[in-house]
């Protein structure tokens, strides 16, 4: 095991190890080039809102950076609020909790009501357009896809929303790269379902943002 | 160390970098330092430590019991502490309220157990995955009569995994109740955590005796040797005032000195379970006295405020009891401010005003609201106290 490789920024130990550089994948997208970002993942309990957040944050810490995930849910086991916030950083994160989000995903109207004034103005919105009927006004970069149904399209099984929006999420921004975004899906989902979670995630992955921008208002 | 991989801790992990929850590393803490029993009651967000715990203990050779309620939880620790191991449980503020009769029991009969609260917000049930300081006058004086006590405060995953450990250090060394203190972020946050980076922290065997009967050499006067349930000999162990027999007093001398030494082990070693940290040492006019949770948004402020050229130190506690006098009355003599965020209505910004009110004008800054305390807010608050100082 290399100790240098994946210590925190700032805390890496001296040694002849110090030498061999972490293979960190490249990243593509409207966010990919950012030293910090702060994602939001947002809906109702039950829909792995959770789960997104935990893929995301293992991603990221298989790109070799800093990450901090927290959550906030309600006591229902379905239903009520569910929020998940995955912060990325090149540099050892102080303060855990987001701040403004930079990408926020809405995976219910009530949450994208709530949420929505946590996002910056020059960030980006994406909501599951068959779930949120009436978008928020945002001034910024609004997408609207409806994850639910092509997940249910693309494999059968509405469960698959979150991995599909996941490849959605990292297609279009390239906040963590697919290679890590793959290997942190096949390593979360439930043995059995590696088949129909590959086929969301590359359904997601391969989405054209640009078919589904909505006017800002 | 196989524990790093097994399926509960190592959470869909990489082998050489970890993401690991606060309250995984908790539990990894406590079974590295060689806890082998706990019990418990499942509430949020403090369940993932039982949760692992109840997997993992079965496979090392531990006792996991699940009980009916934080009370159980609690006797059933001071049991198996009575019987040569160190009991541990985890619980939130409503089951912590439950256990405070018994952890005075456990403080009079010097048995050593662990006990993690990990604090969500307001009284009774409150909101279940909302961040509070709000136990940290209960965790000094939650039980009744005058005791000691010993309060750590976790602000990350790491300080989970290594005061965990602290903490059965100095059960295990004092014979007393020791809690360890996180917030519903702290126990919930998932972060990059290096086995390498808390190696440097890690204690090694050695340090933890778990034999029955066990007192460590350097306290032999201080602490009284132990009652082992099941030995030989046959114990007597009550809560009422006591002698060395283990039988109860009513004499006047006997039962102060018996009191008295109970306070006395814990405070007369403040130098060694006082921990803590300073940043920008002897350089600031404010200094944010911070722990938990908002140690860390006060560590953001201090970059901040460097960016903005403003003089700021940071004092971060992780022991918030004994209280560290002397390290707080040494800031609190150069510096002009002491503002201390927290997310109660100033528990700890009164004793530290205690300490230091004769040196510094001593500032608390609440929050009840469920979320963290954000850099900027300290930093305006920075802002504000200097600026008000030049206008004069």
């Amino acid at each position: 095991m290399n100790p240098s490789a994946n210590a925190p920024q700032g805390v890496r130990a001296a040694g002849p190890e110090e030498t061999e550089t972490p293979r960190v994948s490249a990243r593509v997208g409207l966010l990919a080039d950012r030293d910090f970002v702060e994602v939001r993942f947002c809906g109702s309990g039950g829909q792995g809102l959770l789960l997104m957040g935990l893929i995301l944050a293992v991603a990221a810490n298989h790109d070799h950076r800093c990450v901090v995930q927290t959550e906030s849910y309600g006591p229902e086991a379905r239903g009520g609020h569910s929020r998940s916030d995955v912060i990325i950083s090149d540099t050892a994160i102080d303060y855990p909790t987001l701040d403004s989000a930079d990408l926020l995903v809405a995976l219910s109207q009530e949450a994208a009501d709530g949420y929505t004034r946590s996002l910056r103005r020059e960030g980006i919105l994406m909501y599951d357009s068959g779930k949120v009927t009436n978008p928020p006004s945002f001034p910024g970069m609004t997408i609207g896809v409806p994850f639910t149904r092509l997940a249910t399209e693309e494999t059968g099984r509405p469960q698959t929303t979150n991995v599909l929006t996941l490849g959605a999420v990292v297609g279009i921004t390239g906040v963590v790269s697919v290679e890590s975004l793959t290997k942190a899906v096949m390593e979360a989902v439930p043995a059995g379902t590696t088949e129909v979670n590959a086929r969301a995630l590359a359904r997601g992955l391969a989405l054209d943002y640009a078919e589904w921008m909505v006017d800002s208002c | 160390m196989e524990l790093w991989h097994s399926h509960l801790l190592r959470e869909k992990i990489d082998q050489s970098s970890l993401l690991v929850q606060g309250n995984r590393a908790c539990a990894l803490g406590a079974l590295d330092a060689g806890v082998r029993f706990f019990a418990g009651y499942p509430i949020t967000p403090s369940s993932e430590i039982m949760e692992a715990m109840a997997y993992e203990l079965p496979r090392v050779g531990g006792v996991f019991v699940q009980m009916e309620d934080e009370i159980a939880s609690i006797c059933a620790c001071i049991g198996a502490s009575l019987s040569g191991w160190l009991g541990m449980t985890a619980t939130s503020g409503p089951g912590f309220s439950l256990m405070q009769e018994a952890i005075g029991y456990a403080i009079m009969v010097e048995a050593p157990l662990v006990i993690v609260d990990v604090m969500r917000e307001g009284p009774s049930t409150g909101r279940v995955s909302a961040p509070s300081q709000g136990d940290v006058m209960q965790a000094r004086w939650g039980t009744h009569g005058d005791h000691p006590a010993i309060v750590l405060a976790a602000s990350n995953v790491a300080d989970m995994y290594r005061l965990t450990m602290a903490a059965v250090r100095f059960a295990q060394r004092f014979r007393t109740p020791v809690t360890l203190l996180a917030d519903e972020v702290v126990g919930h946050m998932r972060e990059s955590f290096s086995p390498e980076l808390v190696g440097r922290y890690r204690l090694t065997s050695g340090d933890f005796d778990f034999t029955p009967g066990y007192v460590h050499p350097d306290l032999a006067r201080e602490v009284h040797p132990p009652h082992i349930l099941g030995s030989e000999a046959h114990p007597h162990v009550t809560g009422c005032t006591h002698d060395e027999t283990g039988f109860p007093t009513n004499d006047a001398k006997k039962s102060e000195r018996f009191l008295h030494e109970l306070y006395d082990k814990v405070t007369n070693h403040r130098d060694e379970l006082c921990l803590y940290d300073v940043k920008n040492e002897g350089k600031g006019r404010v200094c944010v006295v911070a722990y938990g949770s908002c140690a860390r948004s006060a560590r953001a402020a201090w970059r901040l405020a460097e960016l903005e050229g403003l003089p700021v130190e940071v004092l971060h506690l992780y022991t918030l009891f004994p209280l560290p006098i002397e390290v707080i009355q040494t800031v609190a003599r150069r510096v002009e401010f002491m503002l201390i965020p927290e997310l109660n209505l100033g528990q700890y910004a009164r004793e530290v005003r205690k300490l230091a009110e004769n040196w510094t004008t001593v500032i608390s800054m609440g929050k009840i609201d469920g979320t963290l305390i954000t850099p900027r807010e300290i930093l305006d608050q920075v802002t504000r106290l200097i600026g008000k100082y030049e206008s004069v």
